[in-house]
Parts: C-alpha cells; structure tokens; sequence
C-alpha cells in the first residue's frame, strides 16, 4: 500500500498535513454512549452493507492483525493508542488504496469519514465531502433543519466538520511571545491552536494543530475560505521568523543544525523529544544551509516528523523513554536517513 | 465557588436550590425570581409574605426542583449526565435537553443557527488551495546599492498596483523595501510599520520596528 504522507505536498516546509473529517450518525440507532452492543452490531452491520467494496478495505477493528493495526496507526487512520484500543468489536475502519481516505464506524460518532493530504491541500474536503454524500443518499443520517447534522458530541452538532491543519512552526516557538501572539491570530480566526502531544507528555515538539472550530452559524464555504486564509497567515509568519533566526544568528543556527542532522543520523539510541528537537532545527536551517554537505528532502523530515509523532511500532508505546524504544526510534531514522544520503 | 448551571465565577449571592448552587442571574432565568426578593420589599408589605408563601406552596408540586433528574425518555440519558458529559445519547435528547444545548452551543460558538448544507446535497464552496509565496532569503545587505536605490520622498509610485499598499503621505510597500532605512525618518518608519503590517511583510515591519527602537533608545543604525 502506498502511504499518503510521503507524496510532496504543498507548503510543505511548514504544514505537514491538512485533513477534513466530517461525523454523521444514523437514524434508528442511540448514539454511541448510549448504544447497547446487541445494537452496535446491526449498525456495524447496516454500515458495511453500504460501503462501497471497490474503492475501501477494511473492517471491524477486531478483526485486524498486529501488522495492520501498525500500519493503520502510522497512517493516521486509527488514533496513536490503537494498539490498546478500547472496545474493538464495537469499532470499524474502512480505507482505500493509499489510507487519504478512511470511514471509521462507532469512533465518538457512528460515522467519521477521513481525507488526508500531505502539505496544505484543502481539497481533502470535497473528497471527503465526496464520500459523505455517498453515505448520505444510501443512509438516513440524523439531521434537523435547526440543529443541521446530529450528533452525540454537541461540540460537533451542525456541519460535523472540522478542518485540520498539522504544522511544525520551530521557528515561531524558539521566538519570544511568538506561539502567543500566534494563539491571538488564529482565535481571532475562531480556530484553534493546540500543540501535538500525547497525555503528559510535554509538548515540546514544536507541532502544532491549528483547527476550525465552529459547526454552527457558518457555511462550510466560509470555514474552508478561512481555515485558508488562517493557514497562508502562518506559513508567511513561520517563513519570516525562520528567515530572521538564520539570517541574525547564522553561525549558531549553522552550528546546531549540523549538529542536529549528526545527531539523527549516527544516534544509537534517542529520546523522542531529542529527536523531534534535532528535526526543528533541521528544519528551520533547511533552506539557509549554503554548505551542500547535508542533502535532505523536505519529503524525507516529513517523513521522519510524522514517524516520530505517530510512532506506533516502538516496543513500548507506554514508555517511550525505555532503552528499548530509543534503541528502536534512532534505528529508524538512521535507515531513513542513510537511504537519503544514497539517493 | 462558581455557579453549576453556567459556570460563572459567583460574586455577592449565592442561591442554594435543592443542593444546586446557581448564580442570581440563573437563579432568575430557571424562575427562582421569589428566593432573590430583598427582604426590605417583605417589611414594605407586611401581608405579602404570608400571600407568598401560600402561592409558593402551592406551586411547590408543579416545580421542577430536580432539573437535574430530566431524564430522555428513549434512551435513559439524565441532564446531569448530559452536563458532565458533553454528550448526548440519541436524537430524541435534542428535545429532551433543548435549553440546556442551546445554552451549551452559544457558550462554545456564540450561535446555534444551522447554515451548512442539507443530506446529500453538495457545499457549495469553491476554496482552493492559496499560493503562498516563499519568502525571499535575506543577502547580506550592500548599503551602496540600497542607497542608490533608495527612494525619493517625492517620487511617483511605480510599483504594480497590488504593491501599492501605502499610507496617505508615507511610502508604497516596494519602496519600503527598497529603502535604505537609515535615510527614513521617524515617521516614516512608523507609517511604514503599518503599511509592512498591512500587507502581512511581518519581516519588513520587524526590521522597520528595530530600526525605529534603536533610533528611540538611542542607538545609531544609520
């Protein structure tokens, strides 16, 4: 299966990926808190009789093996704690060729249809939008002309849009007040801005999602026009404070991004934090290394970035500081790093 | 201490109601208006609490003391639930809990008017994806050719109209880059921050601002 995530995307310095999910729940049946499983098995069952076979694989999650339950995590289609899942009988996942687009049964919602897009693509809407209309005309989807589309979490109720952004902004996060000033930028937007993290872990990636917030009193229309219009706003300011650090402090940014590619590239073991701060300033100097002695694709610390914050085939999810998961990550980057320098 | 129905921090009253602490404004709102009365309009009537309290008890049986216990009828779900939860159970608990959604959706998105599409009908949206120009790389500054370039106070815009973003008296946005910024004045800087920031050039507006602050805190960048 090709990935998704390693086609060269727009803007790709900056956004990593844009994603569009939008949730739908069926008429007939409770909402999923409250969806007994004698229930949840006629809906798993009416939803799989409606997906269309020829362009979407897959099914309930219980039934899916450690490989592809790997797979489906580091592909983004099944949420980072897929491998300690809750509940799988009650669960479905359906995607296609290449895992941009997935319907996942019974995850918050009875529906959850999923486009990805590596870079910034707005387009994964009305692909997404695509296959939600399909489900739409083959199924009774809960709706009201008041609240539009029903469901379980209110937050969602209206459109069941949101749109995602994920972004690495190392530039804007070594800048004093810069992640602060960015938050004013993208409330004033109604969006909102969040750091890439697992449960108590610090959020010291420098990864951020920046995503649309409102389902109600809002067209689709204007929350795509301006999730644009937000996401140009912070390529530029990204671009302009990584062109102000490498241009005011070049000997010291040339030094640690060396540094940083010497690091990833010849570690025996490393931390996740060490590794995502080693790729932002990877990074940030990427286009200002005149040196010509590290050769490093964008596609390639894309690539790496996204491996390191979905991580899912480290032996040990839970502690991902053990000796052994190090050992495993540094492994990792190596092989891909050593196939970029051959390339 | 904050109010249970609205989460509002509670400032001089607190109103006590079948165990609910509710703040005076939602204390109103749910029709507890007779337990925020001030005494002193009690003492001003002195046969109106006896009339009250005879109304009260007759109305005790008809009030809903224990909103809380608002339970859905098809799926079970209680609004106590519902609050903790965020969550609601089934369709039939949009009717169910219809106050207390609306309420939640205008807290979290000052609105709860549906404006988005219908079932299987397409958005009629024709976003697409902006170019966003990459930003030129800073070369080390030749203060020559900046000066030979730098743009006369009286000089007649040239720049295409796009670039032409530029205050009433001060200068266009390419000139603004074009500048050498030592020969600006004051003012001009500051009319050119604006213009910079105007036009999203947030490195431009950076550079101009350090140059008007090093002029302020006394420095020399000329």
């Amino acid at each position: 299966m090709a990935e998704w995530y390693v086609n060269e995307g727009k803007d790709n310095d900056v956004v990593l990926s844009t994603k569009a999910c939008i949730v739908r729940n069926i008429k007939g049946y409770n909402f999923m808190p409250r969806l007994d499983d004698k229930e949840c098995k006629s809906l798993l069952e009416t939803i799989d009789g409606v997906i269309d076979k020829d362009e979407f694989m897959g099914g309930v999650a219980s039934g899916f093996d450690k490989e592809t339950t790997l797979r489906l995590t580091r592909l983004q289609i099944l949420g980072r704690e897929a491998s300690m899942m809750a509940d799988p009988d009650r669960k479905a996942f359906y995607y296609n060729d290449d895992a941009s687009l997935s319907i996942g049964v019974g995850s918050g919602e009875h529906l959850t249809v999923k486009a990805m897009a590596q870079g910034h693509d707005i387009s994964v809407y009305k692909k997404a939008e695509k296959v939600a209309l399909d489900l739409e005309s083959k199924l009774d989807v809960a709706f009201s002309e008041t609240y539009g589309f029903l469901t379980s979490n209110i937050k969602l109720a209206g459109t069941g849009l949101k749109i995602l952004y994920t972004v690495a902004l190392p530039a804007i996060s070594k800048t004093e007040g810069g992640i602060a000033a960015l938050t004013q930028r993208v409330g004033q937007y109604e969006w909102q801005i969040y750091p890439f993290a697992e449960r108590g872990e610090i959020a010291d990636s420098g990864v951020y999602i920046i995503a649309s917030v409102n389902t109600l009193g809002i067209t689709e229309d204007e929350v795509l026009k301006r999730g644009e219009m937000l996401i140009a706003d912070v390529i530029k300011a990204e671009r302009a404070c990584r062109d102000e650090i490498a241009s005011n402090k070049k000997e010291q940014s040339a030094d640690i991004y060396g540094r940083s590619y010497g690091t990833l590239r010849y570690a025996g073991m490393i931390s996740r934090s060490e590794a995502l701060q080693a790729l932002g300033w990877l990074r940030l100097y990427h286009d200002y290394d005149d040196s010509g002695e590290i050769k490093l694709s964008w596609n390639t610390l894309d690539k790496l970035t996204m491996d390191i914050l979905w991580e899912p085939g480290a032996p040990s999810r839970k502690s991902s500081q053990s000796a052994a998961s190090q050992k495993f990550r540094a492994n990792g980057i190596r092989k891909i790093l050593k196939g970029d320098d051959l390339s | 201490m904050r109010c249970e129905r609205c989460g509002k921090e509670l400032t001089n009253r607190i109103i006590k109601i079948n165990g609910i602490t509710y703040c005076e404004n939602c204390a109103r709102l749910m029709g507890y208006d007779r337990f925020l009365r001030d005494p002193a309009d009690l003492m001003s009537n002195p046969f109106s609490p006896l009339d009250q309290l005879a109304t009260s008890l007759m109305q005790m049986s008809e009030l809903d003391f224990g909103n809380s216990t608002l339970t859905c009828p098809k799926c079970g779900m209680t609004l106590r639930e519902f609050e903790n939860e965020g969550r609601v159970g089934c369709i039939e608990c949009y009717n169910t809990f219809n106050d207390n959604i609306v309420r939640e959706m205008f807290k979290q998105q000052g609105n709860s008017e549906y404006a988005g599409r219908i079932p299987a009908q397409s958005a009629d949206t024709d976003a697409k994806t902006e170019d966003v120009p990459q930003i030129k790389k800073i070369a080390k500054p030749n203060p020559d050719a900046a000066k030979a370039e730098a743009p006369k106070a009286d000089a007649k815009e040239s720049a295409p109209a796009d670039a032409k973003k530029s205050s009433k008296d001060g200068l266009t946005l390419d000139q603004l880059m074009k500048a050498d910024l030592g020969m600006l004045s004051d003012e001009e800087l500051e009319k050119g921050i604006k213009v910079a920031a105007d036009a999203e050039e947030y490195k431009l507006a950076s550079r101009l601002r350090d140059e008007l602050k090093g002029r302020k805190d006394g420095g020399n960048n000329g």
